[in-house]
Parts: C-alpha cells; sequence; structure tokens
C-alpha cells in the first residue's frame, strides 16, 4: 500500500485525539462523586450497594470481589491506592501488612466507636484486633465465622469429629477420603494446629520439621485439592470425600442453605493452644490511604451497620456469613430459621468459644516453603 | 517516491511500535528485573542478588516445571495424531462439509474454558451424568476418573483442540495434490507419501499448530485445578501463588522468567525451521 502525506497526517491526527481521551476523561472526574470498594465478594452486590447508590444519586459507586486477601493486598501495592476508597479484608492482613505500610489510614473514633455497642459479645468490648498497636481504629468488622474443617455428617458424625479435631486427618483410615480446600494460609495455620504447634508464633527446629511432616502426610492422603468451595462440597454431597480440610461456615454454608444440612462446619473441641483447636477469621473493612480521598468512604462504612444492609451483607451472594451486628434485636429478626440453620447459628457461640482469633502467621515466610514443597509432592 | 513511501510507512508504524513497547515490551522488562531483587521485595529499586533464582533450585520447582513441560508435549502429540485424520478430510475431502466442522468447533470457543470444563466434572464425577446413570441402572458404581494425571492431559487436549486442527487442516491446504498424485504414479506407498510428501509440505502448519497448543499448554492452569484436583501442581499455579499467598514477587518473576525462556527459545527455534509466509498465504514479494 503506498501512504501519502494526507493518509499520513490523517491517522496520526486519529492516533493523537485518541491518546489526549484518556488522560483527559480522568480529569474530569471529582472524587467526592465517585467511591470504589475493593471488598470479598457480598459488598459489591446490589442488595448492599443499591440503596447507597440511590441515597448517592449523581455518584459513581463500584465495587470489586477479590478471590484472596493477598491478591487484593497486591493491587494496592501496585499503585491502586489512588483507585480504591475501601478494602475489605480478613484482620490480620489489615494489622500487619495494610497499616505498617501506609496502605490504609485510621478512621473516625468518634464516629464509629458508638457502632461496637450493639455488636455481639466479642465484639462489643470493642473488639481488640480493629486496632492498631498505636491504638488507632483501622477498620470495622461485620462478617465472621469459625474456620476449621468441614465433614459430611451422614459419614462422620458431628461429635466424633469435634472430639478427633485435627486428629481426624492424620487416621490411616481417613486416607483418599478427604480434600484440602487450598487457601494456603489457612492451610498453613491449621497444618501447625494439626502438628499440635501454635501457628501464632515462631514455628523453628523440631517444630517445624512436625510442621513438614504434617504438612506432607496431609497432602499424600488427600483425594482432591482445589481452592473452588463449590468443587468441595460438590465432592462432599456425591460421596467423592467425607471431610476437607480448611473450611467452616463461610464454605459450608451455601451447601447448607441448599438444603444438604449434612454438610457442617467443625470447631475442635480441643487443641494445642490454650486448649483451642480452631480459628476465626473476622474481616474488616477499613479505609484505604488515597492520596485523593472520597468522603463517601466513611459514609458507606456507617450505612453497612444499618439493620436492612447487615442482613443483605449476611446474606448476599455466593456465601453466607454472621455478622457482628447480630448482637442487635432488629439485625436479628431479619433472619428466619433456615437461614439461621444455615449459618450454624445454633452452634456459633459454643464453636467461637473454642477458636482463636486469626492472626498473623509468626513464621509464615518459611511455613509457607515448607508447605508449597509439600504440596508438590 | 520511495524514499518518501519507507519513510512514511517507518512513521506510521511508530504507534504501533509504542504500543508494544509500553503493552508488551515493559511489562517483560519489569518482570525480568523483578525476578533478579532479593526475595519478598515489592519494589525494583533493590539491588539485585538473584536469590529468587537460587530458591527455584533449591525447592523443587523444577519438578513443577516438568510436569508442565511434560503434559503439554503429551498432549500435543495426541492433539497431532488426533487432529492429523480430521484436518486432512477438512483440507482435501469433506468440501462443504468443513465449514460445518469448523463452525462447530469455534463455537465451543464461545463458552468460557472454565465453564467447559465444569461441565466435564459435573459429567465425570462420582453421582455425575455418567457414573450416576450407570449406578442407576445397574447399581453398581465405579471410581470417578477425576483427579489423576490422565484426566489433565485428556482435558489439554479437549481445550486446545481448536489451536492444533485449524492450523493443521491450513497447512494441509497447502500441499498440492499434483504431488500426491504423482508420487502414488510413480509406485509410493501411502506411508511413504505421508511421510515424504504430506508431512514436509504441511510442515508449517504443524509447526503452528504444535507450538500453539504446546506453548498454551504448557502456561496452562484450570485445567489441572478443575478437573485435576491439583493431583500434581503445574508451573503456572506455583507462579500465582508466589505472587499472592507467597507474597513472593521475585520468586513469581524468577518462575515466570524461567517458563518465558524456555517456551521463547522454542518457538523461535520452531519459527525458524519454516516459512510462515507460506501458511499467511503472501507469497510472492
Amino acid at each position: 500500500m503506498k501512504l501519502n502525506r494526507r493518509q499520513f497526517t490523517l491517522t496520526m491526527a486519529g492516533a493523537a485525539g485518541l491518546a489526549g481521551l484518556g488522560p483527559l476523561s480522568k480529569a474530569f472526574a471529582a472524587r467526592d462523586n465517585e467511591m470504589n470498594i475493593l471488598c470479598w465478594e457480598g459488598y459489591n452486590s446490589d442488595e448492599v450497594l443499591g440503596p447507597f447508590r440511590n441515597a448517592n444519586s449523581g455518584s459513581s459507586v463500584r465495587a470489586e470481589s477479590g478471590t484472596s486477601d493477598p491478591d487484593m493486598i497486591n493491587k494496592l501495592r501496585a499503585g491502586e491506592v489512588n483507585v480504591w476508597d475501601l478494602i475489605n479484608l480478613n484482620q490480620p492482613w489489615a494489622r500487619d501488612q495494610l497499616y505498617p505500610e501506609n496502605l490504609i489510614k485510621p478512621l473516625d473514633k468518634d464516629r464509629f466507636m458508638p457502632y461496637f455497642e450493639k455488636m455481639m459479645t466479642g465484639f462489643s468490648d470493642p473488639y481488640p484486633l480493629a486496632f492498631a498497636d498505636d491504638g488507632n481504629l483501622i477498620g470495622m468488622p461485620q462478617r465472621f465465622g469459625p474456620f476449621s474443617f468441614v465433614v459430611n455428617t451422614d459419614k462422620i458424625s458431628r461429635e466424633m469429629a469435634e472430639d478427633e479435631g485435627w486428629n481426624l486427618f492424620l487416621d490411616a483410615g481417613m486416607k483418599d477420603r478427604y480434600g484440602v480446600l487450598t487457601y494456603d494460609n489457612w492451610n498453613v495455620i491449621h497444618m501447625c494446629l494439626t502438628a499440635g504447634l501454635n501457628p501464632f508464633e515462631e514455628v523453628t527446629g523440631a517444630d517445624a520439621e512436625k510442621f513438614k511432616a504434617t504438612a506432607e502426610q496431609i497432602f499424600a492422603g488427600s483425594k482432591l485439592l482445589s481452592d473452588d468451595l463449590v468443587a468441595m462440597n460438590t465432592a462432599l454431597i456425591n460421596g467423592e470425600i467425607d471431610a476437607y480440610f480448611t473450611g467452616g461456615t463461610y464454605t459450608a454454608s451455601p451447601a447448607r442453605f441448599d438444603g444438604a444440612t449434612n454438610i457442617r462446619g467443625i470447631t475442635p473441641k480441643s487443641g494445642p493452644v490454650d486448649g483451642k483447636g480452631g480459628v476465626v477469621w473476622i474481616e474488616l473493612t477499613s479505609a484505604v490511604n488515597n492520596p485523593d480521598p472520597s468522603k463517601l468512604a466513611e459514609d458507606f462504612l456507617e450505612y453497612v451497620q444499618a439493620p436492612e444492609i447487615c442482613k443483605a451483607v449476611a446474606f448476599a451472594e455466593g456465601t453466607y456469613n454472621p455478622v457482628s451486628q447480630m448482637g442487635n434485636p432488629d439485625v436479628m429478626a431479619r433472619f428466619d430459621e433456615d437461614e439461621l440453620d444455615a449459618i450454624q447459628w445454633d452452634s456459633l457461640e459454643e464453636e467461637m468459644s473454642r477458636s482463636l482469633d486469626y492472626q498473623v502467621v509468626a513464621s509464615y515466610s518459611s511455613l509457607i516453603e515448607i508447605y508449597n514443597a509439600a504440596k508438590r509432592g | 517516491m520511495e524514499r518518501l513511501d519507507r519513510k512514511l510507512g517507518t512513521a506510521s508504524s511508530l504507534p504501533l511500535l509504542a504500543i508494544l513497547l509500553v503493552a508488551f515490551i515493559a511489562p517483560m522488562l519489569v518482570v525480568a528485573v523483578f525476578s533478579a531483587m532479593p526475595r519478598k521485595v515489592f519494589s525494583v529499586f533493590n539491588s539485585p542478588d538473584f536469590s529468587a533464582y537460587a530458591a527455584l533450585l533449591e525447592q523443587g520447582y523444577y519438578r513443577s516445571l516438568l510436569w508442565s513441560l511434560g503434559m503439554a508435549l503429551a498432549s500435543t502429540v495426541i492433539l497431532f495424531v488426533v487432529c492429523w485424520p480430521l484436518a486432512f478430510g477438512m483440507a482435501k475431502v469433506f468440501k462443504r462439509f468443513t465449514i460445518v466442522l469448523t463452525i462447530a468447533v469455534v463455537v465451543s470457543l464461545f463458552v468460557s474454558e472454565n465453564i467447559r470444563l465444569f461441565g466435564w466434572v459435573l459429567t465425570l464425577m462420582k453421582g455425575g451424568l455418567i457414573e450416576g446413570h450407570v449406578r442407576a441402572w445397574t447399581g453398581e458404581g465405579f471410581e470417578s476418573p477425576l483427579y489423576s494425571v490422565p484426566i489433565i492431559v485428556f482435558s489439554l487436549v479437549y481445550v486446545y483442540f481448536p489451536f492444533m486442527l485449524f492450523p493443521l487442516a491450513q497447512g494441509i491446504a497447502m500441499v498440492p495434490d499434483d504431488a500426491r498424485q504423482a508420487a502414488a504414479d510413480l509406485g509410493a506407498s501411502r506411508w511413504r507419501i505421508l511421510f515424504e510428501i504430506d508431512l514436509p509440505l504441511a510442515a508449517p502448519g504443524i509447526v503452528v499448530g504444535s507450538l500453539l497448543s504446546f506453548v498454551l499448554a504448557a502456561g496452562a492452569l484450570a485445567e489441572s485445578k478443575i478437573l485435576g484436583g491439583q493431583t500434581v501442581i503445574v508451573i503456572a499455579d506455583e507462579i500465582e501463588t508466589a505472587f499472592t499467598y507467597g507474597q513472593d514477587w521475585p520468586l513469581g518473576s524468577a518462575l515466570s522468567m524461567v517458563l518465558i525462556t524456555i517456551i521463547a527459545a522454542l518457538a523461535i527455534y520452531g519459527i525458524a525451521k519454516v516459512d510462515l509466509d507460506a501458511i499467511m498465504g503472501r507469497k510472492g514479494r
């Protein structure tokens, strides 16, 4: 093809025009008219966002759900602090990684402290891990749940599973009868507990060897690995496996709400850390340290404390979870019997009392290497 | 006039070159630089120590790499054997029916890979479409083939089928019928025609198809995760883990660099061997 000067100039002008559009459109967007939330699934649902959007018509409210805590943290690390206004993560990440690295900022205590009063026991004191070591409030807790392992109670009774605890997975008779839900950071915690170790203290020397042996045994005995909770529940329901390592109300609730109430999250009755063997996760929603912050961020955090929105957050989509605001009778009244059964409300308090707070795993970097090597087989 | 034409040609390719530079070369460079950084840092402004590469050797990551490359090789060979007769038919025999086949294969690409793989899980799992029916009819069930290495290779073959089939058909279409007929007239056996006429003359298609399916399969992740139950950990899985749960960007980058280098070497070697212009239909210059 022959080009002449005129065609060439036209092409270049078009290209320049296109290139100019990008930065221009950005310059016209004002930060008070938009808010972006990076969250676990649920906060991005229409039930939660719809009323807020209506109340703030004219503003653009966008939410994106991540698939793991570290995935979302990577986004902030990669420079997306100027995109997001709120981030919703499990609490140790906020305390250990985001706050020390200035990726999130403290919340207004005067505005948010009163909300703790109406929360469930354990949260109302207020919940200590919502605060950084310097005393600042770094996030608001809402969804939470005991997280240890899940069994099919038609095959393994709840009582037996609770009594056996993590030893269930070391039993020779369980070989090829369980799966591992590969939420790697959780697997590390649970494998420490299975090995009789405290995951929240340094694990070195002989203890690290014990961890290694346990990790190898658990992977060797597992029938399948998957990071997909639906795949795990399906395998559990169709009898491919009888239990899965790492799981809880968060993963069992969708199957339970669908009628498979024989799928149940189990919290061991005893364990190596102060007699406790279960773990509980608690999400914190924190304000991102956006250089150009949106004032809607804290408005939204306040908005999700309203009873009808609490219910919407608990039963949004995908998974169903208790919320700390269920200490408020107005919130409780919004749940029916099936919903409470899906989130194992009957045993929630008991399970919480047998669970450790999910904290930073002290030797995470060395343990995750051992873990990955064991997974490779 | 000729000179002006060349100048304008170069100038108009500049925007595309700029896009390539920003969208393709720059990210690769960042990954390359990151791979040299000390472990677990999140910035490229550190002094390089290549410790991630050391970890890669010490911690048995070669096993995942070998699994990925091995399964990619197996699936490519199987794909070639399975696709050859079909591609031959499409190029030389089927005539109008070829379009039906083409549409049928292409339509499968309209559905997301993950959804198609989940379809296979529902088909093959215990109590699924096959085992469930067999058990209902005969009372006898059997173990599902899921969560094993053969099923991963099967799913690679299934997913990358079109990527072998179409280049192969294109390559076979380039074999002149006269050459085959002449060989037959001179008394060559069918096998001899296959090995001395069809295969060499269809080589560009074979190379392109094999490269496409091998490269894609070597970097595949969903197959081993969804159907394979991570019974083996593939290299793409390790890379994802390093970047996410491992929070070790240099390790993830080093793993990526190793995979990129191997695949780039293979691709350059393969492409250098064949006349790509022929298959792209640019014969004269």
